[in-house]
């Protein structure tokens, strides 16, 4: 109970908590992590994921004809589906961040405690990224499988990090962006799917991507595909690791711009209503 | 501690054209449970989201704990909110959920257990512990908001609505904890509700809200007096002296006369105005009446709430 | 009928030389280019270095050059020079009266069989370039043996052992939910 000194409430004699701080960052990725993780979402999604590889090496390693070029075209092709999924949840969850808590009622509460707009973005960004590492890792024993024989393994790993990393982060922040601003969480998630169709279509073109100078620049400010495009050159083509360096710019750029925009304007669109109060 | 936990001077919410909230004034003292009843759309959440900073003025200023309002981290810090439409994670446990709220309010992890399990045991809650929020009733996460209000063992406690939707025994359970919170912890209860008796019950003071404005504060007794809300009395007199009665009372001004049903010599009045019941018994025994009862009804906050909003939804107090 | 076979004599004599000495110069122009090495064994994978040298035997400075690698099939495999270097082309400056240069390329050998490898020089000067004429180096044979590295039995224990795994840790989390 409470102790009366001169007057006053003495907290110091309850024995309640005294701690007048905040928590910051690592409070929040740790529950966010743990509510992705433990809830069955996360291990459901990797295991899809591992079946997709499975089926794809095993078609590759029972194909006799396969030669030394195809094998390497085989791993670039791992890489790709590995990148391309990891960053496709990893969007889907940061879409999902801020308005589907706004919805469900549980955005108001984290906006009570005094950890900071910024700590809040900084740690919902970072769980997100765990479904990105977390589909890296399980690709790694299928690279291996698919590249030990071609001596590619170590590159492929390097590429896939590297290239993946500088997707997720800012296709990850582009995603919670979306979500601090959308009026509804099926906004959010509407838009954050057609921006995935944007960067992942021109790929997929009869053809691929139209020739010349038009083609060119299309290539290189689409962050995916020219991420895509750096590790191809690299594992497959042989070239060089930097003589491609121009194709890392846009995924650089996206990450920096998104991930930068997002903790710089956090403290204004982190708001209980979608962006911010009118 | 401050002498006084909370003052809000002139705070105005306007959203595009719409004025949530207008001109609120009002201060709040350390151990005091004060009401804040209203209308729907009177102002009251609005109010309460921006003194605990979830929404920032228009126009005003307010302290909470000593603290401006242009320091509303260090305000967040100082008080706990159950807000009025509060979600819980449907895969966290109570005691996860309660833990994490503590780990955000800066504590160590062991400590933030011990917060937690303290909490979950005055809630009643410990045995459900372990239970995911999805398997809690409505009552139970009422129960777990104003624990979680509570974690960082603020100085002001804003509760929005917290009986809604509980049954009596779950409402009872509630005002014992809001009791418990002003008079044990020595905290600030700010409480919005619809029930009036809840407010009766608990409320040192009252403000009524209506469009964005405080139309009235006080305390309870105040409020009735200050409103001039209809008083009610119950006069029987002989089957006999019904006549008498009735020429004797229309004379009175601001009077109105209902015969009781089946009973004409029962007779229901009611009367506007400060006077209060004594000038009519006086002037029934002044004019020889014989009265066989006369039962004053007590102004009740009801009554004055719905003179100054005309809130018919509010819950009308059973007899 | 003598000097017939006379000159088909010195013809032969003169083949035997060449093929006898299979890092011979070919010359034209003051231009001589020499490979290192006349054979190579090889893995399919292994990444080599073919190095050769440039020499002005003229009496003035050449025109720039361009050194450009080629990899012929002497098995018929199609060959796709991208495949086996990104840079066949090499740019090498004008060379001084009797001055020598290296070069060297990097290559991978990404098909199995035999094949020729080997180096042509072509002038690239303002009033040479594209008239030629081409100086070729001496072939090195390199024999590129196949290797089966992929197999459906290797690949088996992480094609199932994976999923396995993780539908288990899915499998866990539903139920541990579920119990709660």
């Amino acid at each position: 109970m409470t102790t009366l000194v001169n007057g006053e409430i003495d907290k110091t004699a309850t024995g309640r908590p005294q701690s007048r701080g905040q928590g910051d960052w690592a409070a929040v990725a740790g529950q966010e992590s743990r509510d992705l993780w433990l809830s069955g979402r996360g291990p459901l999604l990797l295991f899809a994921f591992s079946v997709l590889l499975s089926v794809f090496t095993y078609l590759a390693a029972t194909n006799r004809a396969i030669n030394f070029l195809e094998q390497r075209e085989a791993v670039d092709q791992t890489l790709q589906i590995a990148v391309a999924v990891g960053v496709l949840v990893t969007l889907l969850v940061s879409a999902d961040a801020i308005s589907g808590e706004r919805e469900r009622g549980t955005l108001e509460g984290l906006l009570l405690t005094p950890v900071s707009r910024r700590a809040i973005v900084l740690g919902k960004l970072i769980a997100a990224l765990t479904l990105w590492f977390a589909t890296f890792v399980v690709s790694i024993p299928y690279i291996w499988v698919l590249g030990r024989g071609v001596s590619i393994v170590r590159s492929a790993l390097l590429l896939g990090l590297g290239v993946g990393t500088l997707l997720a982060v800012g296709l990850a922040a582009l995603g919670l962006l979306i979500s601090a601003l959308s009026g509804s969480n099926k906004v959010s998630l509407a838009i954050s799917f057609f921006l995935l169709l944007a960067v992942f279509a021109p790929s997929q073109l009869p053809g691929g991507l139209p020739k010349g100078w038009f083609g060119d620049v299309l290539g290189k400010i689409n962050p995916v595909g020219s991420g895509l495009h750096y590790s191809t050159a690299v594992l497959v083509n042989g070239h060089g690791w930097t003589r491609d360096l121009e194709y890392l710019i846009s995924p650089l750029v996206l990450a920096v711009l998104a991930g930068g925009g997002l903790l710089i304007l956090s403290e204004r669109i982190v708001r209980l209503n979608p962006g911010g109060e009118r | 501690m401050a002498e006084t936990s909370l003052e809000a001077r002139r705070l105005t919410k306007t959203f595009g054209t719409r004025t949530a909230v207008d001109g609120v004034t009002f201060t709040a003292e350390p151990r005091e449970i004060v009401g804040l009843l209203g209308p729907n759309g009177a102002g009251k959440t609005t109010t309460i989201r921006l003194l605990t900073t979830v929404l920032t003025p228009t126009s005003g200023e307010f302290s909470v704990a000593g603290v401006p309002s242009s320091r509303p981290n260090e305000i967040r810090r100082r008080v706990g909110v159950l807000p009025e439409s509060a979600g819980y994670p449907a895969h966290q446990t109570g005691r996860e959920h309660l833990t994490y709220f503590a780990r955000l309010f800066g504590m160590s992890r062991s400590e933030s257990s011990r917060v937690a399990t303290r909490l979950l045991e005055q809630m009643g809650l410990q045995d459900r512990a372990s239970s995911p929020l999805s398997t809690y009733s409505r009552g139970m996460r009422q129960r777990l908001g104003i624990a979680r209000a509570m974690v960082n063992d603020p100085d002001v406690v804003f509760l929005d609505e917290p009986t809604l939707g509980l049954d009596p025994a779950g409402q009872r359970q509630v005002l014992r904890n809001v009791r418990d919170i002003a008079a044990d912890r020595g905290a600030t209860v700010i409480l919005s509700t619809h029930t009036l008796t809840e407010v009766e019950e608990v409320c040192n003071r009252v403000l009524i809200l209506g469009e964005g404005r405080v139309l009235v504060s006080g305390t309870v007794a105040e409020i009735t007096s200050a409103v001039a809300a209809p008083r009610f009395a119950t006069l029987r007199v002989p089957g006999s002296e019904v006549g008498a009665a009735r020429q004797v009372l229309a004379g009175l001004q601001g009077l109105t006369i209902a015969a009781s049903g089946e009973r004409p010599d029962v007779l229901r009045i009611s009367r506007s105005g400060r006077d209060g019941m004594n000038p009519v018994l006086r002037a029934l025994l002044a004019a020889d009446v014989t009265v066989l009862s006369f039962e004053v009804e007590g102004t009740r906050l009801h009554d004055a709430y719905l003179a100054l909003t005309g809130d018919a939804t509010v819950e009308e107090p059973s007899e | 009928m003598r000097t017939r076979l006379g000159l088909a004599f010195g013809a032969i004599a003169a083949l035997a030389v060449i093929a006898a000495a299979p890092a011979a110069a070919q010359t034209t122009n003051g231009i001589q280019v020499t490979v290192d090495q006349p054979r190579i064994t090889a893995v399919i994978g292994d990444r080599i270095t073919i190095r050769a040298h440039v020499t002005n035997s003229g009496s003035t400075a050449s025109d720039p050059l361009i050194a450009h690698l080629n990899v012929a099939s002497l098995t018929g495999t199609y060959v796709d020079l991208e495949d086996w270097t990104a840079a066949p082309t090499q740019h090498v400056n004008p060379l001084d009266a009797h001055a020598t240069t290296a070069l060297s390329w990097d290559i991978q050998a990404v098909n199995a069989g035999r094949f020729d490898v080997y180096v042509v020089m072509l002038p690239n000067g303002p009033t040479s370039s594209g008239i030629g004429p081409a100086v070729a180096s001496s072939p090195v044979e390199v024999t590129v043996a196949g290797k089966r590295t992929l197999n459906a039995g290797g690949s088996l224990p992480v094609v199932i052992a994976v999923p396995l795994l993780l539908g288990g840790a899915a499998l866990g989390a539903r139920l541990r939910l579920r119990r709660r």
